[in-house]
């Protein structure tokens, strides 16, 4: 099955096709090819699960997808994995799909001080490239980076850290969602404030509260290369994917959440 | 009765919006006509939306009526705001509350993808359960959305208003988002 790309006239923008239909609507088609976006969240948002789907869909179509898992293993990941409907297993069989553990790698490279520095950095992003690189990845999950960014000295080095990384994914065609751990009430999108203004884009999922009714948000504030919507959507995560509808207003919505 | 209602709601173009405006005593009637006759007819999968009475109790009704439930799928969203601990049916899945209107249009939405194989008939019944748990700005937001997000998937929509119960707003709504009303009158003898 050939790449799932779009262009449509008047639109030259290499798009790498999510797969959510809501989303792709939300984003004129797709994410731009290459973008590293940021998935940012608290718990329970349904950070994972997207990012999940985003990998299944690009397996489907053809393009080699890896998840990097940083703090749950990915055999634990998988037992809890949403049953989807579209889901084959040929997809692993076939090395489409890949699961990697973020300590592992970290075990083989030998990187066993609690904080990185620069050196560390730059091995760290040699191997994850070098991954992408061999298995041909067209998309990418590392979840989370919150977690990379516990064990790094400074903001700088975070920021070295998501620049570089980002530049050399993106120069090897890969899609990148990096998941992103924030508080409920946090005003910002990402734990130091650096990834998020260095980052391609960001989708922020949170839970909205309207008259003691929960609800699990979504909306893109940025991203680079493409006109997209801005209003905040509610999603739902079920067997056939994540599904999502506008937002109603109504005159009775609550400030605050999302 | 029923085969009357049916017949008029055959003549209607796909992906039609209908208010189906009635009396308590011909609710069943219009249940039958559209659960009984009219879908089977048609080969459509109903979505049933019941904001009303439990789905537990419509199957119930159903059971008796000896009507089967195998093309029929409800989306509850009064049981679990009773604290109903009725058994889970396999055909109904259950929105926490009636205000959670945008919940309630991605279930619909879920039950659409989960039956692509056949087109399908959105019933809510009704609205004016709907309107004791929401304002009237976000009801006619939801109607609106929802009824031209299933236009727009070929997918037909009935909405139920109990005439004792309806107001002027419900009846602007109503001539906002539907395409035509069906008066369901009495009939003597049945």
């Amino acid at each position: 099955m050939p790449s799932k790309e779009r262009e449509t006239s008047g639109d030259r923008v290499d798009r790498c096709v999510t797969g959510v239909e809501g989303l792709d609507n939300i984003l004129n088609g797709g994410v731009p090819r290459g973008n590293t976006v940021l998935i940012t969240g608290s718990v329970g948002t349904g950070k994972t699960s997207l990012c999940l789907e985003f990998l299944v869909h690009g397996a489907l179509y053809g393009e080699n997808s890896l998840y990097i898992s940083v703090t749950e293993s990915t055999d634990k990941l998988l037992k809890n994995i949403i049953p989807y409907d579209f889901f084959e297993d040929r997809l692993m069989k076939e090395s489409r799909l890949h699961f990697f553990d973020l300590p592992v790698i970290y075990d083989r490279l030998g990187l066993d001080k609690p904080e990185f520095d620069y050196e560390e950095i730059n091995i760290l992003i040699d191997a994850v490239t070098n991954l992408v690189s061999e298995l041909k990845v067209k998309r990418l999950v590392i979840d989370s980076i919150t977690s990379v960014a516990y064990r790094l000295r400074s903001e700088e080095i975070l920021r070295e850290f998501v620049l570089k990384l980002g530049a050399r994914l993106s120069s090897l065609g890969c899609t990148t969602l990096v998941v992103s751990e924030i508080s409920p009430t946090g005003e910002r999108y990402s734990s130091y404030g650096v990834e998020e203004a260095i980052s391609d884009g960001i989708i922020v999922m949170g839970n909205l509260e309207r008259r003691g009714d929960l609800l699990r948000t979504l909306q893109v504030v940025k991203m680079r290369g493409t006109m997209h919507s801005r209003a905040k959507y509610v999603l739902d995560l079920t067997t056939t994917g994540v599904l999502l509808v506008p937002l109603l207003k109504g005159g009775s919505v609550a400030a605050g959440g999302g | 009765m029923a085969g009357k209602i049916a017949q008029r709601l055959m003549e209607l173009p796909e992906g039609s919006a209908v208010a189906l405006r009635m009396g308590a005593e011909q609710y069943f009637d219009a249940i039958r006509a559209i659960l009984d006759i009219y879908a089977p007819k048609k080969e459509l999968d109903v979505l049933y939306l019941t904001s009303t009475i439990p789905s537990r109790s419509i199957i119930g009704a159903l059971e008796v009526l000896e009507i089967p439930l195998d093309h029929i799928w409800f989306v509850d969203c009064i049981s679990q705001i009773m604290m109903s601990a009725a058994e889970k049916h396999p055909h109904a899945i259950y929105v926490e509350s009636p205000t959670m209107l945008e919940n309630i249009m991605l279930k619909i939405e879920y039950l659409i993808r989960k039956t692509k194989d056949r087109g399908n008939i959105v019933v809510i019944d009704s609205i004016n359960s709907l309107a004791i748990h929401n304002n009237t700005k976000i009801l006619s937001e939801f109607f609106h959305i929802l009824v031209n997000n299933l236009r727009s998937k070929k997918a037909s929509t009935l909405i139920f208003s109990m005439e004792q119960y309806e107001n002027e707003e419900i009846r602007n709504m109503m001539n906002l988002v539907c395409d035509e009303t069906i008066a369901v009158e009495a009939e003597s003898g049945g």
